[in-house]
């Protein structure tokens, strides 16, 4: 794996990986009750084996844990117990080797400098990924061309329209020439044509021209039928399922679908789990407990 | 050569940020101009009349004060521009596309501060050119003398900034030692009246400043011309600030980084 550490058969590796978060608690609740703390377990025993090469979707209903998982094999949370390896490096102990074979791409388009051009953005995020100048400056046009920018490239990045700010996120998680790419939600923004024609260029560019080892967090069951080699289904910190498509399809009826695999697994609807925005702290059964997303209100660990 | 390659992308960056507020600039510019007039024609007010507490800095108000707002205006971007910077890249979203990068969190915290210093400095410049046009006398600087307090200064007061930024880090708001120290600084520091018009009890208060030993120095430098001989208590008490401060500074930091890595909260603000 290029520019990685031996990594035996597999890319992406988790043994027994828990996160616990600490509560928050106001300062009226810690003077009525001083000893008290409250955590919540995002993640619990996740035991995952991604191949190289191989696209893994990670499915789950809102505060499953993915982001949480995403982010700690981004080395950007440390995990409370177990451990994690990324192309072969300890995400803990060796956080800055496995960096170098990351690519993240963030559906957050505030991760871009708005008031800088597409091609000074991703200059200076080369810079980071420590390219030499003349690298970066081939990476850069190589990329604005793969993702059909270079003609707007000079603009700011705020007179981009939500897809070509998610194009600019792919080109920055290309960046490095990654062995692993993270994507969380990459279509969560776009129109149903967008996110086909992202899809498209997913499976041609990354997945069948470049032979990137994929881990993509997604709500979309097409998205996942269409992408990926494996699903993990993730539900309340833990995986419930491992296995390709057609396999968990195969486990209930012929005539299954990916969306009645999820609801099997997870006991719950996928379409309410796609639209319900949940309320802080609610699971879906309305009691108090873990599975808590990232992207969502919270109290702050 | 890296590290060169990406200090000079995070200058850029900063220019291309500031200049795209360019209004911002220019008003910040026009402010600065009205801030030393104030003080020009309180100088001019005064006359010789605070002549027995500024005669051991040259006698006179207006080079006194310059002297004191230009540097002191490293101590407020030392301490705001780590802490802000870390803030501003949470605010903007940008701060975790940077740290999934192979760079450390410390070098990009560093590298985010690089383009404020450097805006400071030509604040600094700006301040020195309009206080000589307006009659202050530099000609016998000791510059070399300057430049060494200069660096004693940003690495003394950088390290302060270090610290509040681990604050930060960690409390999203409300950083005790910014607070603490810019209140104590202006009013002890010796930046707009020498630290003598206090009793002598408040000048102990002066004395744990660094703030102090920077201004100090440097108007013995830039108005006086000491030597460094004549310029090493000051250079001396900043060497040893500095010594204390940084190495503390970056080791509170690298925990607080782990500690809110621990917590999930490296992002939120």
């Amino acid at each position: 794996m290029k520019g990685c550490g031996f990594i035996g058969a597999y890319s992406i590796e988790t043994e027994n990986l828990t996160k616990r978060f600490v509560l928050n608690r106001g300062l009226l609740d810690l003077i009525r009750n001083p000893g008290r703390r409250e955590v919540i377990t995002t993640l619990d025993g996740v035991n995952l084996k991604v191949r190289e090469g191989e696209v893994l979707g990670l499915l789950g209903p809102n505060g499953a844990g993915k982001s949480t998982l995403i982010k700690i094999l981004c080395t950007l949370i440390l995990p409370s117990e177990g451990n994690a390896y990324v192309g072969g490096f300890d995400v803990v102990k060796e956080g800055g080797k496995a960096r170098s074979c990351i690519g993240f791409i963030t559906t957050d388009e505030r991760s871009f400098y708005w008031r800088l051009s597409g091609r000074e953005n991703l200059q200076f995020f080369a810079t980071l990924h420590n390219l030499p100048r003349s690298i970066a400056r081939d990476r850069v046009e190589e990329l604005l061309d793969v993702v059909s920018l270079k003609n707007r490239a000079d603009e700011p990045f705020l007179n981009y329209s939500a897809g070509m700010k998610q194009r600019m996120a792919i080109a920055r998680g290309l960046l490095n020439d990654p062995a692993v790419l993270f994507m969380d939600e990459p279509t969560r923004s776009l129109d149903p044509g967008a996110a086909k024609s992202l899809r498209d260029f997913i499976k041609e560019h990354i997945v069948m021209q470049r032979g990137k080892t994929v881990l993509i967090s997604t709500h979309q069951m097409d998205e996942a039928e269409e992408l990926c080699h494996k699903v993990a289904i993730l539900d309340e910190g833990k995986i419930k399922a491992h296995a390709s498509p057609n396999e968990l399809k195969g486990r209930l009826s012929a005539d299954s679908s990916l969306r009645d695999v999820f609801s099997f697994y997870t006991g719950k609807d996928f379409a309410q789990e796609d639209s319900k925005t949940m309320p802080f702290f609610m699971r879906r059964n309305g009691k108090r407990g873990h599975g808590l997303g990232m992207g969502m209100k919270r109290k702050g660990f | 050569m890296m590290s060169f390659e990406k200090a000079l992308w995070f200058i850029k960056r900063g220019y291309l940020l500031q200049m795209s507020y360019r209004f911002d600039f220019f008003l910040r510019m026009f402010f600065m101009l009205f801030n030393i007039l104030t003080y020009y024609f309180i100088a001019k007010m005064m006359g010789d009349a605070a002549a027995q507490y500024l005669e051991p800095y040259g006698g006179d108000y207006f080079s006194f004060v310059l002297i004191g707002m230009a540097f002191s205006g490293y101590l407020m971007i030392s301490l705001r521009s780590f802490s802000e910077s870390v803030r501003d890249e949470q605010m903007m979203g940008t701060l975790e596309a940077m740290l999934v990068t192979p760079t450390p969190t410390t070098s990009i915290i560093a590298l985010s501060s690089l383009w404020s210093f450097i805006f400071a400095s030509f604040r600094v410049l700006l301040y020195l050119i309009i206080g000589i046009v307006l009659g202050v006398n530099m000609t016998d600087a000791n510059v070399g003398g300057a430049l060494l307090i200069l660096i004693l200064t940003i690495i003394c007061f950088s390290s302060i900034g270090i610290l509040s930024a681990s604050f930060i880090m960690v409390f999203k708001r409300g950083d005790p030692i910014n607070m603490l120290l810019m209140g104590t600084s202006e009013l002890f520091g010796g930046v707009l009246f020498p630290i003598e018009v206090f009793p002598e009890w408040l000048q102990n208060i002066s004395r744990i400043l660094p703030i102090t030993y920077s201004v100090n120095g440097m108007r013995h430098a830039l108005l006086q011309g000491y030597s460094l001989g004549e310029l090493a208590p000051d250079i001396l008490t900043l060497a040893l600030f500095s010594i204390a401060l940084l190495p503390l500074s970056l080791l509170i930091f690298e925990r607080s980084v782990m500690k809110v890595k621990a917590e999930g909260g490296l992002v939120q603000y």
